[in-house]
């Protein structure tokens, strides 16, 4: 008998610990991410599907209506722009509440502006701020504050000290930034001059509000370095108070999240699910079977290795419904709604996978710096030797070849179609003829006959460095690629540098690379979240590009008043850049595979900025699909 | 084996007083490896990057930018001492997790601990089923068609790796037949096929134990006579051999729980079970400096504690161990 005691120990601690974890009750709409998002602050945010919850959880000035990226009232019912376009007046509606009743007041966007503008609170996003009068200047005297302090009390800490520091901070911030609640539901913001994208900002989860009182709490100064060190334990379930359509109340650590309605929304009537279960599932196989066998509605990112084949299956489905689809589309219906009157797919077809033109773009950087490090020659400082690498490099056959996705190929960065108003720019094509003859003029061809290019003196032109991150095999195969074109074209010799993430990302922040792989997202509705990153002082300008000619003819493009010239002359900018200056390689705009099932799931916008609202996703309600109509 | 018979109270004295000492060398040497994996945990591997000047205040904050202050402050605050000084007001506080500001690594641990603690157990008692089965069906007729079938088995339990093993699993009867869900956590039906795939490399080891253990035992003097006595083969297969070929199988359920129990980071991946594992894996991988050392220091101090209570039931199982 005595055999069997540990046999029973293991059984019974077995069933303690079985016994405590609860499972939930079923939600109403259950979404799957790879990863867990990072933070619920919303100050702190920057990852897209942090974001994307935080516009159902939190609710900013305005909102960004996901149909079609109109900026609608928020917490604002309001708003109005003075003469000169450098003050707006906001008017918060008696109704916005927090989720445990206190009603939402001016002052909670103040607090929560100045909680991101703050240097202490390292918020990615705080640039975003800094169009606000005398935002910037603020920034940057707390950091030159903090600075003197800390190297003052490192070794002798001051409470006092650093109190009366944050009271002068304070203090600064209420008589010099440009923010001003005269009453509860009123807020003033001034701005440095006009800008046209301002409401598209307010609308960025990063300008919604957070609860002062419960944030405060967490907050405390730091006698030896000064700043105000955020703890962020009131972003848990059960102490966060929050003003969006949903209040989290379950989130377990890379496991799960909850939403629940926030009884306080003022407009919960539009809330499709009432309960959403947000999922983390990081291995992308899991991940597609759990989607298959119904335990989800929507996986927001299909593995690398599905999409291909199932994209394709897709193409077959919408093939043999094709004049079903366009009549539906001719008369102005949504891809969705008439997929989901089609009869089911058969063998070899789906419907529950579709792919996005996302609002991002794949390129690779060029090194533009003087020298590469260790004072080596740089070729890519000279622009004619970037167009020669561009002009050589076929995307078309890329996309067909090695990304398979049916991207649209790239030559800018901003995508075609996001931005209302802004032209489709065009860059350099393919063209290896003129590739040649460019490498030729910067003093480049092949002299000795050997296959590859030197110099006038003889010098052979350097191993060309391809730098790419390991953490997908698309960079490596688009790098392999890209690298036989070259040494096709070009006749250079070229190498691939493949490297783990962290050390890929230590080595285009040192310029340590010829050409390197990157991508960026949009953030916000306007060219110059794009443009901006070509700026000699951007802080992710990895191509180490400077160029005062550029600088200052984005800023005064950027500073036009009248908003169709505005956008005019950003475009302009942007083709000189992308023709001439070319510090970068686009290569095509990048595509969102999700997998759901339209006849189940309705809300999905299909929006070039494709910014999804969680709280119109779930089971299609009332809104039947146009009847069916037979072909004209 | 000792020659001086040691009490169990001074075995777990004498173990308790080593704990820390053991918990210190492991700390030290994973702190050397952790803190020379390259890379600033605090920056986004995808993201906008903060201006300089706050990463560098950053780093100042959560000491990265000295690591003596580093190991001696944390080791400070999550030994108890800290809490004792009052620099925390945790009692054993692991740390702010440096990749996910929103958790401490005592949250994270508080999540994940129980459900790697389910799955591993989950797994020691599928393992003990299945491996004292197929050990007593090979055991008891050596030699059968039924031996080499369990024996074939055991031999792919123990070859194939768990992300074959799982994968295949889930193909099966979770896609095909729909018996289980696919993945995830929350109740008995998500258990039972991470659990099945991390115990058939264990269920193997001790099916082999058990085999081997029942074969010599059967052929031994005091079976004999049990059996001329007249008492059945089976009674005294169960009650009398069983015992001994089980003694092995004990010594090795300590160890093997504790490895089930850290070592279960393949089979949460491919079941996206939210444990330990997975969470320590991305520590190391995203240089999460705070989660990586509480992650350790708490599952050090189990592994000795584990190996403790093993040592005590087999004492008391077996008392010629002494």
């Amino acid at each position: 008998m005595r055999l069997l005691i540990p046999v029973i120990a293991l059984v019974l601690a077995l069933a303690a610990v079985v016994s405590l974890d609860r499972p939930l009750p079923p939600a109403d709409f259950v979404l799957i991410d790879r990863s867990d998002v990072y933070t619920l602050d919303p100050q702190r945010m920057s990852y897209q599907h942090e974001l994307r919850r935080a516009r159902v959880i939190y609710e900013p000035l305005v909102n960004l209506r996901a149909s079609d990226c109109e900026i609608i009232p928020g917490v604002a019912e309001r708003w109005e722009l003075s003469p000169d376009g450098l003050t707006y007046t906001f008017h918060l509606r008696a109704d916005a509440k927090w989720s445990n009743g206190d009603p939402v007041t001016s002052e909670d966007f103040r607090y929560s502006w100045r909680r991101a503008i703050l240097p202490d609170s390292a918020a990615d996003y705080s640039g975003l701020f800094f169009s606000i009068k005398g935002a910037k200047a603020f920034f940057e005297a707390r950091n030159a504050m903090i600075k003197e302090f800390a190297a003052k009390h490192a070794k002798n800490p001051s409470a006092a000290e650093a109190e009366a520091l944050w009271k002068r901070t304070v203090e600064l911030f209420d008589s010099t930034v440009g923010l001003h609640a005269p009453d509860a539901r009123t807020l003033v913001v001034t701005l440095d001059a006009p800008l046209a994208y301002f409401l598209d900002l307010c609308a960025f989860p990063c300008f919604s509000p957070v609860h002062p009182a419960t944030v405060e709490a967490f907050v405390s100064i730091d006698s030896a370095t000064g700043r105000a060190i955020q703890r962020h334990d009131w972003t848990k379930p059960g102490r966060i108070v929050v003003n969006g359509a949903y209040v989290p109340t379950v989130w377990r650590y890379k496991r799960d999240m909850r939403l629940e309605q926030n009884p306080h929304y003022w407009n919960k009537d539009a809330i499709v699910a009432k309960t959403i279960e947000c999922r983390t599932v990081e291995n992308p196989n899991t991940g597609v079977l759990s989607f298959q066998s119904g335990a989800a509605d929507w996986l927001t990112d299909l593995g690398p290795e599905y999409k291909t084949e199932m994209l394709a299956e897709r193409r077959a489905y919408l093939a043999r419904f094709k004049a079903e689809l366009d009549a539906g589309l001719a008369r102005g219906g949504r891809v969705d709604d008439i997929v989901a009157t089609l009869p089911p797919p058969g063998d070899g077809e789906r419907r529950d996978a579709r792919g996005f033109n996302a609002f991002g773009t794949d390129f690779f950087s060029f090194n533009c710096r003087a020298a590469l490090p260790g004072d080596r020659f740089n070729p890519f400082n000279d622009a004619r030797v970037r167009r020669a690498f561009a002009l050589a490099v076929d995307k078309q056959a890329l996309i067909d070849r090695v990304t398979r996705l049916n991207e649209r190929v790239a030559s800018t960065l901003v995508p075609p179609g996001t931005i209302d108003g802004y032209p489709v720019v065009e860059g350099l094509g393919y063209d290896p003829e003129r590739a040649r003859a460019e490498l030729k003029a910067a003093g480049w061809e092949d002299r000795d006959g050997d296959g590859i290019v030197e110099n006038a003196a003889g010098v052979k032109f350097p191993t060309v460095d391809i730098l790419y991150s390991t953490s997908s095999p698309r960079y490596q195969n688009l790098a392999l690629a890209m690298r036989d074109m070259w040494k096709r074209e070009l006749r250079v010799a070229a190498e691939c540098r493949g490297k783990d993430s962290k050390l890929y990302k230590e080595d285009l922040k040192k310029g340590n690379f010829m050409i390197a792989r990157g991508g960026w997202y949009g953030d916000y509705g306007d060219p110059t979240t794009w443009l901006d990153l070509q700026q000699s002082q951007n802080g992710n300008n990895d191509r180490g590009y400077s160029n005062p000619e550029f600088d200052q003819r984005l800023a005064a493009a950027s500073g036009e008043v009248d908003p169709a010239l505005r956008l005019r002359k950003l475009a302009e900018v942007e083709r000189w850049l992308f023709t001439e200056e070319v510090p970068m390689l686009p290569i095509c705009n990048y595509v969102t595979v999700y997998m759901y099932d339209p006849v189940r799931t309705g809300g999905m916008t299909d929006h070039p900025r494709l910014e999804q609202d969680l709280s119109i996703l779930g089971p299609r309600r009332g809104d039947a699909p146009p009847a069916k109509e037979p072909a004209p | 084996m000792n020659a001086r018979p040691v009490s169990i109270v001074a075995l777990i004295v004498r173990r308790l007083v080593q704990l820390p000492f053991i918990v210190l060398a492991v700390y030290t040497l994973t702190f050397i490896l952790a803190w020379s994996v390259p890379g600033n945990p605090l920056e986004n591997p995808e993201g906008r990057r903060p201006p300089a000047e706050i990463v560098e205040a950053m780093k100042k904050q959560y000491k990265l930018d000295d690591p003596v202050a580093f190991y001696f402050d944390y080791l400070e605050k999550a030994s108890g001492i800290g809490y004792l000084r009052g620099t925390t007001d945790r009692v054993f506080d692991l740390g702010p997790s440096l990749k996910q500001p929103d958790w401490s690594v005592n949250e994270i641990l508080a999540t994940g601990l129980p459900v790697s603690i389910t799955l591993g157990l989950s797994a020691m008692v599928m393992a003990l089923m299945l491996g004292l089965f197929a050990g007593l069906v090979g055991g008891l007729r050596p030699g059968s068609i039924a031996d080499l079938a369990t024996q074939l088995v055991s031999v792919i339990g123990i070859s194939l790796p768990s992300f074959v093993i799982g994968s295949a699993l889930l193909m099966l009867f979770a896609v095909k037949f729909g018996l289980f869900p696919v993945g995830g956590w929350g109740g008995f039906a998500y258990i039972v096929l991470p659990a099945l795939t991390l115990s058939l490399p264990f269920a193997a080891y001790i099916s082999r134990l058990i085999r081997f253990g029942m074969i010599e035992e059967m052929g031994s003097d005091y079976i004999r006579t049990a059996r001329a006595k007249g008492l059945t083969r089976a009674r005294v297969a169960l009650q009398h051999a069983l015992k001994n070929a089980f003694l092995p199988v004990l010594s090795y359920l300590g160890p093997a729980t504790a490895v089930a129990l850290t070592g279960s980071f393949v089979v949460e991946k491919v079941f996206a079970v939210p444990g330990v594992g997975q969470h320590f894996v991305d520590g190391v991988l995203g240089k999460d400096i705070t989660l990586v050392m509480g992650v350790v220091l708490v599952y050090s101090t189990l592994m000795v504690v584990f190996n403790l209570v093993v040592d005590v039931m087999y004492r008391f199982v077996d008392p010629r161990i002494a």
